[in-house]
């Protein structure tokens, strides 16, 4: 186990540095000039000796690979610098907005794996119009467009019958955006739980149950939903940082904070330091979620369990 | 001169077939639930409450000295104070100034102070603080560029001739220096806390005005909370001393379908930029009263790049224009909530002259005279005009982000395209990111068409769009690279004259003259839209930027 987990740091570490090279290089083939962006733009017109000025003051004039040096030289301090145009540490941007995504992507997670757990006790391998009902509803939530779906349930639910706030940061607030990511998440998720659930009602060790007497209800609840929850599991981590780096949409329609915007705001107006902080947050997301994913197969298959404690 | 498209305001969104549907949808619940209407009387203003203020966009600095965008603005107008205050004809009223003499050869400029005036930490409002203000203005480390746009060229220095008197010197006579120092670009900031530096005065700007930040919660909402202490309210308010609300919650509700939601649900008290295809629902909605303004300034356009090679000839430029049939893009893409206008200053500018609204009306049997002149004879096989095997073509580069260019925008640029296919001009549409569109501006060679926008207090927007000196300066903001002598002339002597009716006689000839070039295609002129719920009386907006004043608004029922 120890292992397992230092090597996925080591390796953690080097994706983030590649990303970071990534991000870098991409925003500097961009065209535009930052000193012009950080100006407001070339629409603002800023004059050419203010671009000439605050070139200088960020050393844009530099060449690229001593900016690089400088770059690698913060990442290392973890320190990202100050956003260009906010005029704040990086960290303290992210540290601002990172807890309202977290909150909204979590609780997405959540409510995703209650519907599909849900979705296919109720459904999965019944015979006739329920169990393909079942996979009918998931195939439609899997297709939802997340901005689509998010506009209906602010117009039902908030605008017209008043039982969620339109724009609400409390606890009420958080059901419609969760709901807006969970849906389609949950969709997917059950259609991969459905297959597998199906698959392995076939297997000897349900027919072996069945003799020993247990419930129908036990033997879909406890056995069957244990093996089908695996590749689900799996994807869960994916599932996380795609719910991390998709919240712009939600946030966006229901207004809450959050990183996605920071960081669709940063993109275009090329702050580099601001994109690559939050770059950096959403792989360190992805590389959590994958250990935690890592420990979550562990907790449901007994049988890792030996085969980790022996290889440690 | 306010930012141009990366100010475009706006309307924003991206869902036109997500947004029908959902529409729909909603249409089908109203059927069932009766419109609330709320029957709270109006009986004049009450103290208390506090008033939930929804916007499109986020500034990325509370201080309007940095930068300069529009939404800025906005929000400075609630916490800083300026010198005058404008008034639509363009004249100006007293404000932290209380009076000023101009000397004959309009370089001086005498500035009485309002006494007893303080900062809301304490500072006290002087001569010497007028005078920091424009240190820190021109100080680069301030990244400004609004305010160096109407400075440059013109003012030398600042100087306190006593506590309460100071003098701006001016390197030459410059007449809309005035109506420039109204804007909440120009609002007066606390000496001392200019003195933090751009960060922290960025996070929380202090000024004299009739609230105070105290709290900015990004990507959320910024905090206002009454100054107790206000005393130096323009002459043009609708009441002297401190506001009647307790606070604003300034929202930042970037969604059209969410902002006009929170509104008609109750959860906003107003709301900035109605969406356009709102505007309809709203108008029936009882509870809810629309108030409007156009912006003084050039109205969004698609300048015309002169430098161009099919551009240099004036022929293409006009033919470009007559066969546009700009009105009928805007009227259809709109629904008519935006008004055509073809001038080169929209109709808010002072000195505005309706006869040149429509210079070049649609005309495709001319467009085609003109082009057949000026030698684009040839066709190719797509039946666009050629000359020497050339194909008649032109770019036009725009910002994809919705944000920046609304779908109605560009359904109107694709009118425009398929209007021009008729007479044989190619036009190429080519979407691109914030980032590249910085690379375009100021290159005239990469684009023909450039869609543009300049809010601005005063005529001599024209002289910020077309002359030598702006041509000179080469930051992109001459559009269409172009000056007339005559022109230039003409604008000059606006500014050297004080005499409103001398004025009307400059910049006459000048929207004579200038429309007569051929150098744009104007389209509609920017507004500021309020949508105020009945719950709210005493909004109102001021004209030098569009900015919805809230010192004088009250909520109906005290908060309560």
């Amino acid at each position: 186990m120890v292992i397992r987990v230092t090597r996925r740091i080591v390796e953690a570490v080097v994706l983030l540095l590649a990303v970071g090279t990534i991000v870098f290089f991409l925003e500097h083939a961009v065209p535009g000039d930052p000193a012009v962006a950080i100006l407001g733009g070339a629409a603002a017109h800023p004059t050419k000796e203010a671009v000439a000025a605050v070139t200088e003051q960020y050393g844009f004039d530099r060449p690229l690979i001593a900016q690089y040096g400088d770059f690698l030289g913060g990442l290392f301090r973890l320190d990202f610098g100050e956003s260009y145009t906010l005029k704040q540490s990086v960290t303290s941007v992210i540290a601002g907005q990172i807890g309202p995504t977290l909150a909204l992507t979590v609780s997405a997670l959540v409510i995703a794996w209650l519907l599909s757990i849900a979705s296919t006790l109720l459904t999965a391998g019944r015979p006739g119009i329920v169990g393909r009902l079942g996979s009918v509803v998931e195939t439609v939530a899997a297709g939802l467009p997340q901005f689509w779906l998010g506009l209906v349930l602010l117009l039902v639910f908030a605008v017209q019958l008043h039982w969620f706030p339109v724009i609400g940061s409390g606890p009420l607030g958080i059901v419609l955006p969760a709901l807006t990511l969970a849906i389609p998440l949950a969709g997917f998720l059950g259609q991969v739980t459905r297959d597998e659930f199906e698959d392995k009602q076939q297997q000897p060790f349900v027919l072996s149950a069945r003799s020993r007497g247990l419930s129908e209800r036990a033997i879909r609840g406890k056995y069957v939903l244990r093996h089908a929850a695996l590749p689900g599991v799996t994807l869960s981590g994916w599932g996380l940082g795609s719910l991390v780096s998709g919240a712009v949409i939600a946030e966006v329609v229901f207004a809450r904070q959050g990183i996605g915007q920071v960081l669709v705001t940063a993109v275009s107006a090329q702050d580099l330091p601001l994109v690559i902080g939050i770059t950096f947050v959403v792989a360190l997301v992805y590389v959590v979620a994958n250990i935690l994913t890592d420990i979550a197969y562990v907790v449901i298959d007994p049988r890792l369990r030996r085969t980790t404690g022996a290889a440690a | 001169m306010t930012r141009s498209d990366t100010a475009r305001r706006v309307f924003h969104r991206r869902v036109t077939a997500a947004l029908a549907a959902a529409a729909a949808t909603v249409v089908l619940l109203a059927g069932c639930s009766a419109g609330a209407a709320s029957a709270t009387r109006d009986t004049g203003p009450v103290r208390g409450g506090n008033l939930v203020y929804a916007t499109d966009r986020e500034p990325t600095c509370l201080d309007p000295h940095n930068s300069g965008d529009m939404p800025q603005t906005y929000i400075a107008r609630q916490y800083l104070d300026s010198l005058v205050s404008l008034q639509k004809d363009g004249s100006v009223k007293p404000w932290l100034a209380s009076s000023w003499t101009i000397s004959d050869d309009g370089t001086q400029y005498d500035f009485t102070l309002k006494q007893g005036v303080e900062f809301t930490d304490g500072t006290p409002f002087d001569a010497q603080a007028v005078v920091d203000n424009f240190t820190q203005i021109l100080d680069p480390a301030t990244q400004s560029s609004t305010d160096l746009l109407y400075l440059t060229g013109y003012f030398d220095k600042a100087t306190a001739v006593s506590d309460h008197v100071v003098r701006i010197t001016l390197k030459r006579p410059y007449s809309p220096l005035l109506a420039a120092l109204s804007q909440a670009f120009f609002g007066m900031e606390s000496p001392k806390a200019m003195a933090r530096g751009l960060a922290a005065n960025c996070e929380s700007p202090v000024g004299t005005g009739p609230f105070k930040v105290a709290a900015w919660n990004h990507e959320r909402d910024v905090e206002l909370v009454r100054n107790d202490a206000y005393n130096s309210a323009p002459a043009d308010a609708k009441h002297q001393g401190p506001a009647y609300l307790d606070g604003i919650t300034w929202k930042f509700l970037k969604d059209n379908t969410t902002r006009y939601g929170a509104l008609s649900s109750g959860e906003a008290d107003v709301i900035f930029n109605v969406p356009p295809e709102s505007e309809g629902l709203a108008k029936s909605d009882p509870s809810i009263e629309l108030q409007s303004f156009v912006h003084s300034g050039a109205p969004f356009s698609l300048d015309i790049n002169t430098k161009s090679t099919v551009f240099s000839d004036i022929r293409v430029r006009k033919a470009f224009v007559h066969a546009s049939d700009a009105k009928e893009a805007v009227e259809s893409a709109y629904n008519g909530v935006f008004p055509y206008e073809g001038n080169n200053v929209s109709s808010g500018t002072p000195h505005y002259d309706a006869a040149y609204h429509e210079p070049f009306p649609y005309d495709p049997a001319e467009a085609k005279r003109l082009l057949d002149e000026a030698g684009w004879t040839g066709r190719d096989a797509d039946g666009y005009r050629t000359k020497d095997g050339e194909t008649l073509t032109v770019k036009l580069p725009y910002n994809a982000d919705s944000a920046e260019t609304p779908p109605a925008d560009v359904t109107i640029l694709q009118d425009i395209q398929a209007m021009e296919k008729r007479v044989g001009i190619k036009v190429v549409l080519q979407a691109l990111d914030s980032s590249s569109m910085n690379a375009v501006w100021g290159n005239p060679k990469a684009y023909d068409l450039l869609g543009n926008y300049w809010n601005s207090p005063t005529p001599h927007v024209m002289y910020i769009k077309y002359s030598k000196a702006t041509y000179d300066v080469d930051n992109g903001q001459n559009s269409a690279f172009a000056y007339d002598d005559e022109l230039d002339r003409l604008l000059i002597a606006g500014t050297a004259t004080t005499d409103p009716a001398q004025q009307a006689v400059f910049y006459d000839k000048a929207q004579e003259l200038l429309s007569s070039q051929a150098w744009t295609l104007p389209l509609y002129p920017i507004q500021t839209r309020l949508g105020i719920s009945d719950r709210v009386g005493g909004v109102w907006i001021e004209p030098s930027e569009g900015e919805p004043v809230l010192s004088d608004a009250y909520l109906i029922d005290g908060g309560k």
